[in-house]
């Protein structure tokens, strides 16, 4: 094998890295991308859970994506087609019964005027409130952060872009956007809205993948972070990718070897190599020394700095800063492959299905959320676990082509919050089965009968996901999406622009600004500060 | 109604409110070359700082109990200290745990010797702490004296002083930089959990987070008053923690002694019905008398629903402006025993008296105690094991008790005003049984020495004080209703959509505590509008 020195290095092929990968090699830069795994895509993936039964393995729905690097990297021509059901979200098992929030406003304004009068009026202008408030925020998303230590001409472009936009926004609106974004969830829209049901169903929008509860602070922003750059508004997004997440996972492949991308997967990287003063490579697993003059990390903030680089020359300073970053997950996955279509109650008929299409939530009262988020806080696993799960195959049937034969006819796949990565009492390896008795329990009481339609299930615990996966602390988000770990100081102060502390070090994952969820915007906006970076060094 | 005396009942400017924002805004006025009147409902000054004879020879500091954040120039200006305002210091913090203690003093090497005691590790990054955190206190203080600017349109006449904040963060190390931002958006809990690793210093330390909200230690937002134990260090005469001699009723009648002295009208047992306006103008007051007073200024220093809602003729705001101030949180959640002793409390792992007991007794014995007083409280209810933070004033000041007798005075949180089952004139002794029960666990004899006790729920302070919701802060400390937020969007700056009136007190910015900065902003507010155009 001749040793070969790459321009760029991506360590890590999620969804972010490959997307980083892909801008480096269009722009002319030879680009070798490592993944551990054998597959590519991180926690975009698509797991065969039984003969032919396939589930998202991770995350489920892909509709935050944003629209221009989906078009940049001509993903529809990589063989990604998008499915957006009618229905965005139905809750389950609250005292008012299934309700369903639609892609059309009106329509779940009319739905909602059987819950409560008043939200069936508000809905429609609370939902173009919160798109509103969104779009400026998302321009604080697109940019990429100031560094406090010296000037930035393009923040000054981007800053007085989001500048623009706040000043666009109504009087009402611009005061009610400082206002929010500090507030909780539960605050927020017991301001907005009445019945205590549709406030729970919303709420899990603020908490989702955060170790939060629904009074904390700041869960408010996350929540508007989650409806910005997308179609969803305040019902929130509910996208599929046809053939599942893998699907978005294998046209970014796709678009990166395009472009020139060498992947190669089934390497491990153990140590990025430096000289105190910049990077020149990596050591794989199996020996081998790789040499480039850019590494991007789409790993975790923690494993990259921690695991990855020498500590010396990351000083022992920024040494504590990492050790002391906040990334414990509380969340877990479990997937189910089913024998028939569970029959959720008040949900039957070609009507119920088509509401079971969005994502179906169990999260009945906010006082249901705050216990579960209660126990967590005390590093326990919720008895009453708040669910947010999908049925893909009811809207992409080839999921499931040709699994009838082992009896499975419909796959389920079930986000559980409350599931604390540092456990009390007791190890995962323990509590993982348990983990999907319980989900199975709770899923029974809004659908009788589920737990004999099980034919296959797989549980990710938070442990799995830090150990099958490399996130640390098993946080989806690589890192917690609160203020302190936030914009310019995400992952660390004057570290945001992707720049890591050692020259010629990049981090293109959602531990970088604007954080996790299937933007793929970390990943574009490293691959930009590389680019820069190198132009500038021309 | 014409008035009861022949005098013209005229006034540059009336205050609402004889608490001690609305004294300091009296003070300021008539500082300023004013002719000013103070109106007070109740017969006795303070507000929720007044001192009461509740049984026959003890004194109460019946809602607050200590000082710490009084604003170092309004006590130059007003020359408090030559008015009888003696601030006694409170030395130390006593945590009582299961079989032991921690107990942290202005002692330099004792404290360190404790700290060690729990963790050598704890006690090195105690000093590294202090130190980062002074600092800290150095660059925020400026914010707490500035009139906060409203994004929305940046008041010009702000720059200078938003420049120089910004040049003094540009100016901070990258250590301090991130402390900063840490502070403004961290819980306490995570903030404290990042420096040490001993419980009842985390819980006692994170306690300070939580005061006054409906916030546990895990929310984001309450690591920043952490540091407002450190402001009042940096001033060197003043310090931290004091009791004030005679009560905290004793800074209000210090302060009520400085404005007579420049002039200020005080009257109590004078409750205003109504603000009265014209034109969108306020004009003056209606006392409930039927009694009519004219002024060029109204100055309320009552909280904001009380002064936007119920003191103003409905139809004079606006419905949006109206649908903002019931927006406002107030949301109560601390409750006061003060208890009237036959001698001291023994504690089981200090027993007898002792230096101790003249500082704070703080039942705060981890961040998980603290967080589960308040799940009970996101639930509607009080605590069942709730926060105390106590002091027996009589050992600094014998002044408040008969001899040989004691006062101990228990701010207790969580005590959600709005309860999910039942109503705190029902709970309100089991309330008290909760504290003295929590007391009792560490210093056992407590239960034979108690005399006297009076339980105050936030439902008595909104009756007695006319604190909407018991909030002793009129209006939660939370992010958002911060800075210019404070106490409604847009309406920051002392201002009021009625013109002439102002808003005085602790719904202002920047909040509650005995600071007095909002009543000592305002006023200087209106000597500016004043010299700017005249009586408008």
């Amino acid at each position: 094998m001749t040793a070969q020195r790459w321009d760029a290095i991506v360590i890590g092929g999620g969804h972010n890295g490959l997307i980083c990968a892909t801008y480096l090699a269009k722009a002319g830069l030879s680009t070798l991308l490592l993944e551990q795994r054998d597959t590519v895509g991180g926690a975009v993936g698509t797991s065969e859970i039984a003969p032919a039964a396939r589930v998202p393995t991770l995350a489920h729905t892909v509709g935050r994506l944003t629209a221009s690097v989906a078009r940049e990297l001509n993903l529809s021509g990589n063989g990604l087609r998008l499915v957006q059901p009618a229905a965005l979200v139905t809750s389950i098992g609250s005292d008012a019964g299934p309700v369903t929030l639609w892609a059309d406003p009106d329509r779940s304004a009319a739905e909602l005027a059987a819950v409560s009068a008043g939200d069936g009026a508000a809905w429609v202008s609370f939902d173009a409130e919160v798109r509103a408030l969104a779009s400026t925020l998302w321009r604080l998303l697109l940019m990429t952060p100031p560094d406090t230590r010296e000037a930035n001409p393009d923040v000054l472009v981007s800053g007085l872009r989001f500048g623009w936009r706040y000043r666009r926004l109504e009087a009402r609106l611009a005061r009610e956007f400082t206002r929010m974004l500090p507030m909780s969830i539960a605050d927020y829209l017991e301001d907005r809205l009445e019945s205590d049901a549709l406030r729970a169903m919303l709420a899990t929008r603020g908490i989702r993948y955060t170790a939060m509860g629904p009074h904390m602070a700041g869960t408010s922003a996350v929540m508007l972070t989650d409806s910005a750059g997308n179609a969803g508004g305040a019902a929130g997004e509910t996208v599929y990718a046809r053939g599942g997440p893998g699907a978005l996972a294998a046209a970014l492949a796709n678009a990166a070897r395009e472009a020139g991308v060498e992947i190669r997967t089934g390497a491990e990287v153990v140590a990025i190599r430096d000289d105190h003063e910049a990077v020149n490579g990596v050591a794989l697993a199996d020996g081998e020394e790789i040499e480039a003059g850019t590494i991007v990390s789409g790993l975790d903030p923690r494993t990259t700095l921690q695991d990855l680089i020498d500590p010396e020359t990351l000083g022992p300073e920024l040494g504590w800063e990492v050790d002391n970053l906040r990334d414990r997950g509380v969340t877990a996955k479990v997937n189910l492959a089913l024998s028939e279509l569970p029959s959720f109650e008040g949900l039957d008929g070609e009507d119920g299905a088509m509401r079971l299409r969005g994502r179906i939530v169990i999260a009945p009262s906010m006082r249901y959320l705050d216990q579960a988020a209660d126990a967590s806080k005390y590093g326990r696993i919720s008895e009453a676990p708040w669910l947010e799960a999908t049925i893909p195959s009811l809207v992409d049937p080839l999921l499931v082509d040709g699994a009838a034969a082992g009896g499975v006819k419909h796959v389920m796949s079930v986000l559980v919050q409350t599931a604390p990565y540092a456990l009390r009492d007791g190890d995962w390896d323990h509590e993982r089965e348990p983990l999907g008795d319980l989900v199975v329990k709770t899923l029974e009481t809004a659908a009788p009968g589920i737990s004999k339609q099980v034919v296959a299930r797989q549980v990710l615990t938070p442990v799995d996901l830090e150990r099958d996966f490399g996130l640390a602390g098993g946080h989806p988000l690589h890192l917690e999406p609160g203020f302190d770990q936030w914009f310019a100081w995400r992952p660390l102060l004057g570290y945001a622009r992707h720049r890591m502390p050692v020259e010629g070090l990049y981090l293109c994952g959602s531990g970088s600004h604007p954080g996790g969820g299937v933007t793929g915007l970390p990943g574009r906006n490293a691959a930009r500060a590389v680019l820069a970076d190198r132009k500038a060094a021309r | 109604m014409p008035s009861e005396e022949n005098v013209p009942q005229r006034y540059d400017a009336i205050v609402i409110g004889g608490g001690h924002n609305g004294l300091i805004s009296g003070a300021y006025l008539a500082k300023g070359g004013l002719r000013t009147l103070v109106l007070e409902r109740r017969e006795i000054l303070g507000g929720a700082t007044l001192t009461q004879e509740i049984f026959p020879g003890f004194r109460f500091s019946v809602v607050s109990y200590v000082v710490s954040l009084l604003r170092p120039e309004i006590i130059r200006d007003l020359q408090l200290p030559r008015h009888g305002l003696h601030i006694l210091p409170l030395d130390g913090t006593f945590t009582p745990t299961d079989g032991d203690h921690l107990w942290r003093t202005d002692d330099h090497a004792h404290t360190m010797r404790e700290l060690r005691r729990w963790s050598v590790s704890d006690a090195e990054a105690y000093e590294e702490y202090g130190q980062l955190m002074a600092q800290m206190a150095r660059f925020i203080k400026p914010i707490l004296a500035m009139t906060p600017t409203d994004p929305r349109r940046p008041d010009p006449r702000d720059a200078a002083s938003l420049g120089a904040l910004v040049k003094d963060f540009g100016g901070l190390s990258r250590r301090q930089q991130l402390t900063f931002i840490q502070l403004m958006t961290m819980s306490a809990a995570e903030f404290l959990d990042r420096w040490f690793e001993t419980a009842p210093l985390k819980g006692t330390m994170s306690a300070s987070g939580i005061i006054g909200t409906y916030l546990g230690v895990h929310s984001p937002g309450t690591a920043y008053v952490l540091l407002h134990h450190y402001m009042g260090e940096i001033d060197g005469a003043f310090r931290a923690w004091g009791i004030p001699k005679g009560g905290t009723g004793g800074v209000a009648a210090a302060i009520a002694s400085a404005a007579r002295a420049v002039g200020t009208e005080i009257r109590t047992e004078a409750p205003v019905a109504e603000i009265m306006t014209r034109d969108g103008r306020a004009t003056g007051v209606v006392l409930e008398s039927g009694e009519e007073i004219e002024a060029d200024h109204v100055l309320a220093s009552t909280d904001a629903k009380v002064t936007f809602l119920d003191l103003l003729p409905s139809g004079t705001l606006t419905p949006d402006f109206e649908a903002e101030v019931r927006r406002f949180r107030f949301r109560g959640s601390s409750g006061k025993v003060n208890l009237a002793l036959d001698g001291l409390p023994s504690f089981t792992s200090l027993p007898d008296a002792g230096e101790h007991l003249r500082g704070a007794m703080s039942f705060s014995p981890s961040l998980d105690y603290m967080e589960q007083a308040y799940d009970d409280a996101k639930a509607g209810r009080f605590s069942r094991r709730p926060y105390i933070d106590t002091i027996i004033p009589t050992l600094v000041d014998p002044t408040m008790a008969p001899p040989g007798k004691h006062v101990m005075s228990c701010f207790v949180q969580y005590a959600p005003y709005k309860l999910t089952e039942g109503t705190w004139d029902d709970q309100k002794e089991a309330f008290g049984d909760a504290v003295v029960d929590v007391i009792a666990e560490r210093a056992p004899n407590i239960r034979d020495l108690i005399l006297h006790r009076q339980v105050v729920t936030p439902l008595d302070m909104e009756r007695d004080i006319g604190l909407t919701e018991g909030n002793i802060f009129q209006g939660e400390l939370s992010l958002e209703q911060l800075f210019f937020n404070r106490p409604v969007p847009g309406w920051s700056r002392y201002k009021t959509p009625v013109e002439n009136l102002w808003l005085s007190g602790s719904s202002a910015h920047p909040g509650g505590g005995i600071m007095g900065a909002n009543g000592r902003l305002a006023a200087l507010k209106v000597l500016e509008a004043k010299r700017n155009g005249g009586a408008a």
